[in-house]
């Protein structure tokens, strides 16, 4: 290595300076040109998410708002009979109390205690009769009860439905939305927060439906599906990465969950049809079955994100725990796996949540039904948010839509609960050293 | 006893010359490992070529040879650690007191627990300081009290010299001493099972000067009682730390001894390069 064997470059120096200079303008530029392109992405995803947020909230929101509406009712002993109290029409005489305020009487075809029962929910109906079938002593009395509008009256108050609209246009006529103002002003509505949508399952009527039904489902078929695919997975994945000997037969395997993993949601529907429903009799419609099938769609990913995990454990703490003779099995179970975990949580968490916002494969096996109670057990029939959202959006009723959005925010806060839920139990396993 | 084990390591010297095939020879007195016609194999590819050597027990053993020259793969053999490498196979035999480690019915988690080993880069678990050390008697069944396993982490940690530094915060993480104090806790965690030999794999090439006089200190103390095998880098390490020297060259065994002859008469030309800094 002498001087001589390295070329001149003196002559070259000030050619290098300009070459580098004429050729940072154009590298500055596609700096520039990336960074601008960057940050465009994230102002276009952002402004989508916040499009869709809005439009949901928009939406949405008023469903956590409703009117309720307070009458006395005279329960009159000349039309509710002490033997045969369920034959009585509760509704008729609670609307014959709100006409009675109004200052409106009954026309002989009861048109306009037919246009009056429309703006109330039958629910104020319901409320009475139970109430008096308990107490047959209030026959005679005056009950008070509470309830919600029917939810085109409540539509109306929302400003949903508009005076300006043709009257056939409209499903309230002008006396009604009259009515509607008259009982308003005299104090008989209130508005307030609507805790019925969370402490209530689906009905055929708007005012009534909750959704306390569905997040039940969701919670107890979630449950059945964490159960199931997160040990079973986190195995397989350990098993695979961590003992099996690496042939043939082990790469097919592996080709198969990742092509599993691709593999759309429905056709888990029909595999759990053909095997949960028909072969092994799961019942219907149920959490559990809900739950098996999601796990299976589940599996894949989460093995996926465990032999990921396990991957990513440095090799030197194998070493290490070998190099003091623990045996294979207890390297993986004292070291490797805790040091994964972190990378497991996360995967479990997003198969599962991807499990909550499923719908198509629950459509296949029947999740899809009018339930209308809150599922006591994981074999008892139930519905799920998602497929509730899928219901009420198909309902024809204009205020069910309302409820769909209002549905969605609630997945999105149950989601968003679990995320956060996941996030605190990764800190617990997390090692920060 | 010095004498007659360079005498020993001499009369193998001479033995293994790297034209004539090595001679086969029982284990020598005062040989701990010994090992004989070590081949190995990547799949198809042999990285080891007929390996014999004697390392003496209550003596440091250092590998030197430049790099991919195998002397890490024949450290990894003594404890079957290739055996967790797919496709790695092994051939001859290398005996721990006359018993041969590659024997089936041995189990390898039992030869571990006689054969501690200490590799490149420093890798505590990523636990306290007390359970790093106390893991290999706790897996072991070592210990039969706390107090007792207690005893063995203080003991352990004495001995590798880290005592007085980390005896206030036993249970802050072991990730966090610095790469000198975290290479003599694994030297701990090795010693705490009490095994009979320790092998190191280039224990200070991911330290500074300093951190690496105190590993070559504690070294030279184990030595006592232990038979230590180092793989190393560098030779002023290996003129340091150890007794006996052997020099790996492409897969081969090219000349072992008594590290000062190695150093100052070396018999083979590319021993005699190598040592002067021609290559590697």
């Amino acid at each position: 290595m002498t001087d001589a064997a390295i070329p001149p470059t003196a002559a070259g120096a000030k050619d290098l300076r300009s070459l580098v200079q004429s050729r940072l303008k154009a590298r500055q530029a596609q700096e520039a040109r990336f960074k601008f392109y960057g940050q465009l992405a994230i102002v276009l995803a952002l402004s989508f998410l916040v499009v869709l947020l809005g439009r949901i909230i928009h939406q949405g929101a008023s469903t956590f708002f409703d009117y309720r509406m307070s009458v006395a009712v005279y329960i009159d002993p000349a039309k509710v009979q002490r033997d045969d109290v369920a034959s009585a029409n509760f509704d008729l005489l609670v609307a014959e109390a709100v006409m009675v305020k109004l200052g409106e009487k009954d026309d002989e075809y009861g048109e306009t205690s037919a246009k009056a029962m429309e703006l109330l929910s039958n629910d104020l109906g319901f409320q009475l009769l139970s109430q008096v079938r308990d107490d047959p002593s209030l026959i005679g009395k005056t009950v008070t009860v509470t309830g919600p509008v029917r939810a085109d009256a409540a539509l109306y108050y929302k400003g949903q439905i508009k005076r300006s609209t043709p009257q056939g246009d409209r499903k309230l006529d002008d006396r009604q939305l009259a009515w509607l103002d008259r009982i308003k002003s005299m104090g008989m509505v209130s508005g307030g927060f609507n805790t019925q949508f969370l402490t209530r399952s689906d009905s055929t009527e708007p005012e009534q439906a909750g959704v306390l039904g569905a997040v039940v489902g969701s919670a107890m078929m979630l449950l059945v599906t964490a159960v199931l695919a997160v040990p079973i997975g986190m195995l397989a994945a350990t098993y695979l990465e961590e003992f099996a000997p690496k042939n043939r037969w082990t790469d097919i395997i592996e080709v198969n969950i990742n092509n599993l993993a691709a593999v759309p949601s429905i056709v888990y529907g029909l595999l759990g049809l053909a095997v949960f429903i028909n072969w092994l009799h799961v019942p219907r419609s149920s959490p559990l079955l809900g739950g098996l099938v999601l796990a299976l769609m589940a599996l894949p990913t989460v093995i996926i994100a465990t032999r990921a995990a396990l991957k990513a454990v440095p090799p030197s703490i194998r070493e290490a725990a070998l190099g003091v003779g623990a045996s294979k099995t207890q390297t993986v179970f004292h070291h490797v796996l805790p040091l994964a975990m972190p990378g497991v949580m996360t995967g479990a968490i997003l198969s599962l949540a991807h499990a909550l916002g499923e719908t198509a494969p629950l459509l296949m096996i029947g999740m899809v039904s009018f339930v209308p109670g809150v599922p006591q057990a994981v074999t008892e029939a139930a519905t799920v948010l998602p497929v509730q959202v899928f219901i009420w959006e198909n309902a024809s009723e204009r205020a069910f839509h309302e409820r769909t959005a209002g549905a969605i925010i609630v997945l999105l806060i149950f989601m968003i609960v679990m995320n956060l839920a996941a996030i605190l139990l990764r800190r617990r396993f997390e090692r920060r050293w | 006893m010095p004498s007659s084990r360079d005498e020993a390591a001499t009369r193998e010297t001479a033995a293994i010359r790297i034209d004539a095939p090595p001679v086969q020879t029982t284990p020598l007195a005062g040989a701990k490992l010994s090992a004989r016609d070590v081949n190995v194999f990547y799949g198809d590819k042999q990285a080891l070529f007929d390996i014999s050597l004697d390392m003496p027990e209550r003596a440091v053993t250092s590998l030197i040879g430049p790099s991919g020259c195998g002397k890490s793969t024949f450290l990894r053999c003594i404890n079957r650690m290739n055996d967790t490498i797919a496709g790695c196979r092994v051939t001859g035999r290398i005996d721990l007191d006359g018993e041969d480690v590659n024997d089936k019915g041995l189990d390898p988690v039992l030869l571990r627990a006689r054969v501690g080993m200490v590799f490149q880069k420093p890798n505590p678990f990523p636990k306290s300081i007390f359970e790093n050390v106390a893991y290999g008697p706790r897996i072991h069944g070592i210990s039969s009290s706390k107090t007792e396993l207690e005893g063995i982490v203080e003991t352990s940690l004495k001995r590798a010299g880290l005592w007085n530094e980390v005896s206030e915060r036993l249970d802050q993480p072991g990730t966090g001493l610095s790469g000198g104090q975290q290479q003599r806790l694994v030297i701990a965690r090795a010693i705490a099972v009490n095994p009979e030999v320790i092998l190191m794999d280039e224990p200070c090439s991911a330290l500074d000067p300093i951190a690496t006089a105190k590993i070559e200190e504690l070294i030279d103390e184990l030595r006592t009682q232990y038979c230590i095998v180092i793989v190393t880098h560098s030779m002023a390490q290996a003129a340091r730390v150890s007794q006996k020297t052997a020099f790996f060259h492409l897969g081969k065994l090219v000349e072992a001894g008594p590290t000062d002859e190695i150093f100052t008469n070396p018999r083979d030309t590319r021993t005699q390069d190598y040592i002067t800094g021609r290559f590697g």
